[in-house]
């Protein structure tokens, strides 16, 4: 098992949605996020003092797949949010050790 | 502990109720001594009679007998009233038909009166949610308290003392004929005649003040003051503790406000230079640039330097580091709000809709807003490369402060230049306030109500085109400046006089309200501190003053299922 965390831009939440469901993903958290890259910030005024917008707002996807679904979803992921400027985001991708489903107690992957 | 405010609760409780019996039985005596004097009408039935007739430009029905045997014109005059008087005994069905055209009069002024000032009450919505939205979250709830407080705490004051210290001798020179009411308030506590300082009748809105006509007045009057009591709210939100700015409240309405007001609209010495030391129509304010915002602003002022700048709003190297406004919904739409309300404040000032001024007064108002807003955004633009939409806001209410004093003395092209000029100015203030003053103002309070306060009645003096206010002050009734019936008159059209007294007023106001404020609340501040300390200014004001945060959905409690 392995577990996706994908940071994107917000405009892009639907198109990567609609993909993973299409590669068969069934779950999906998102977490709204602030943050900066190479694509760092910018300078506005307010008032009359200036200031500057560092963090910018992103989405923070997590999601567990059974391993081979891994290549896929990162495929989807990676097509539906790619719009080739910078501060497109980032994929890290880690072994996950177990899942448990709260209801059911299951484990494993057929708690995904 | 419960126990201890109990106890405290009770030895307050008789001292207040023996107070108000005392100033009961105070104006009740008052009243007495004035038995053989007019009475006051509560009811309202013997308020607006033929004596509240006349024509369009103001000539009345009944001609007063002459007494002056000496003035050039008694002959005539005798010779109009004895006319009159026959002609009345010939038609005593007409006299009677007067009596209810002065009353039908009145009650049309009265309605105008109040329901002008109902609208002004609707401001302090839109100064609420102006300043709420102009602030951190985190201060959210605080900051909606303070506007509601200032209300409460504020009119309390007002009817303790405060109408009377500004209204108390209003029938000797400055009686509002428009709404009728028996003229009892006659009586300055400070200085007299011509010379007034503070009015001395009236205090609990009882006695010669529980008069239907003067109650018109108070209402209006009521809101008025509110308005100075929200402004400061807009200079000192953020770090104020909430005893601290009640008792700004309560100085407000009890005396700060009354005072000037007063002097320009109580028939007090400013509003008689005219006839006093020959200052053109005296000191002119229409509906209060001065009298309402700039008293405000420079009290804001006061209590801004006093109290600091928030934390952290200057960096290490003097720089003002921007605290972004939390919502620009409220923002914008608490200003529209205003401007809804303002077309209260000004028309309404006539105290009457038997004055058609009330039109050009509306129209000159707006015009002043929209060219305010539009000059306030275009130079921010210059200056910045994006127009600020909460700058664009201030500067609706530049143009609508500045045209406050000069709405009813002016032309529409006039009006336009004024707000123009104020959009400038209050985007001027705004920065000359963060950057070289370095006096912290969340809302830009001091600058919109301050400087474009002072600015606007001297507008009178520069822009006033003497076609309205014949007689104003008691100066010029039948010829000025020559020509019979000519206004207030600015430096544009002839008069420097009215240019001097504008200017020498307006800055005293400035002076006075920020140099009594500043006295009072330096020793205040001695005795208590009247700001939060920085740990609570950090967490925000809500919790630790209120107990409840503004927004409760961003606090990450567990609550019930």
């Amino acid at each position: 098992m392995k577990r996706i965390d994908a940071v994107i831009r917000p405009s892009r939440l639907e198109q990567v949605k609609e993909r993973l469901h299409a590669v068969g993903i069934t779950g999906l958290t998102v977490l709204e996020a602030r943050g900066f890259g190479r694509q760092k910030g910018h300078t506005e005024t307010y008032r009359g003092a200036e200031y500057s917008l560092d963090f910018l707002p992103k989405l923070f996807l997590s999601l567990v797949v059974d391993d081979e679904l891994l290549e896929p979803a990162l495929g989807a992921i990676i097509e539906s949010a790619r719009t080739g400027a910078i501060g497109d985001g980032k994929i890290f991708v880690t072994s996950l050790d177990e899942v448990i489903r709260i209801r059911t107690g299951e484990r494993g992957p057929a708690a995904i | 502990m419960l126990y201890g405010f109990v106890r405290r609760q009770r030895q307050w409780v008789p001292k207040t109720v023996i107070a108000f019996i005392f100033a009961q039985i105070l104006s009740g005596s008052m009243s007495v001594a004035l038995a053989q004097q007019a009475q006051p009408d509560p009811a309202g039935i013997a308020t607006g009679d033929k004596s509240a007739v006349s024509d369009a430009a103001g000539n009345p029905l009944v001609v007063p007998e002459p007494t002056d045997k000496t003035a050039p014109d008694y002959k005539q005059n005798r010779k109009a009233f004895d006319d009159y008087q026959a002609q009345a005994s010939k038609e005593p069905i007409a006299l009677r038909l007067a009596d209810s055209v002065g009353h039908m009069r009145i009650a049309t002024n009265f309605s105008w009166t109040l329901l002008t000032g109902y609208l002004v009450l609707f401001m302090q919505v839109g100064f609420a949610l102006l300043t709420c939205g102009l602030v951190r979250k985190k201060n959210a709830a605080h900051l909606m308290m303070l506007n509601f407080a200032a209300y409460v705490f504020a009119f309390l004051a007002y009817y303790v003392c405060g109408y009377a210290f500004q209204y108390g001798a209003v029938a000797l020179n400055a009686a509002p004929a428009n709404i009728g009411g028996t003229p009892t308030l006659d009586h300055f506590l400070i200085g007299s005649g011509l010379w007034g300082f503070l009015g001395g009748k009236g205090f609990f809105l009882s006695g010669p003040a529980y008069d239907s006509g003067s109650l018109c007045l108070t209402l209006f009057e009521v809101v008025f003051m509110e308005t100075t009591g929200y402004i400061i709210v807009g200079a000192i939100c953020e770090r104020i503790t909430f005893w601290a700015f009640l008792l700004c409240e309560v100085f407000i309405g009890a005396i700060l406000y009354p005072s000037f007001g007063c002097w320009v609209w109580g028939g007090g010495w400013l509003s008689q230079l005219g006839t006093t030391m020959h200052l053109a129509h005296g000191y002119v304010d229409f509906a209060g640039s001065t009298v309402v915002h700039a008293m405000g602003g420079f009290c804001a002022m006061a209590l801004a330097v006093i109290l600091g700048p928030r934390v952290g709003k200057y960096g290490p190297d003097g720089k003002p580091r921007p605290f972004p406004a939390h919502n620009l919904v409220y923002v914008v739409t608490g200003t529209l709000i205003l401007l809804f309300g303002w077309m209260g404040f000004n028309p309404g000032s006539t105290l009457g809709a038997s004055d058609l001024r009330i039109s050009v007064i509306a129209v000159n108002t707006n015009l002043s807003g929209v060219a305010g807003a539009a000059s306030a955004m275009f130079l921010w633009y210059f200056l910045f490369g994006k127009p600020d939409i909460t700058m664009a806001c201030n500067g609706m209410l530049a143009g609508l402060v500045a045209i406050t004093a000069p709405c009813a003395f002016v032309s529409p092209n006039s009006a336009v230049i004024i707000g123009g000029l104020a959009g400038l100015l209050v985007d001027a203030g705004v920065l000359f306030n963060e950057r070289v003053i370095k006096v912290d103002d969340p809302c830009g309070a001091i600058s919109v109500h301050g400087y474009c306060g002072w600015f606007g009645a001297v507008c009178v003096g520069i822009f006033a085109d003497g076609t309205y206010g014949a007689g104003w002050n008691s100066v010029g009734a039948t010829t000025y400046l020559g020509r019979a019936g000519q206004g207030v008159t600015g430096l544009l059209h002839g008069d420097v006089r009215q240019f001097v007294c504008q200017l020498a007023g307006a800055t005293l106001c400035a002076i006075w309200a920020f140099g009594a404020t500043y006295v009072v609340f330096s020793v205040v501040n001695k005795i208590r501190a009247m700001r939060v300390t920085r740990e609570v200014e950090l967490e925000g004001l809500d919790v630790p003053e209120f107990g409840l945060p503004g927004y409760p959905e961003d606090v990450a409690v567990g609550v019930g299922p």
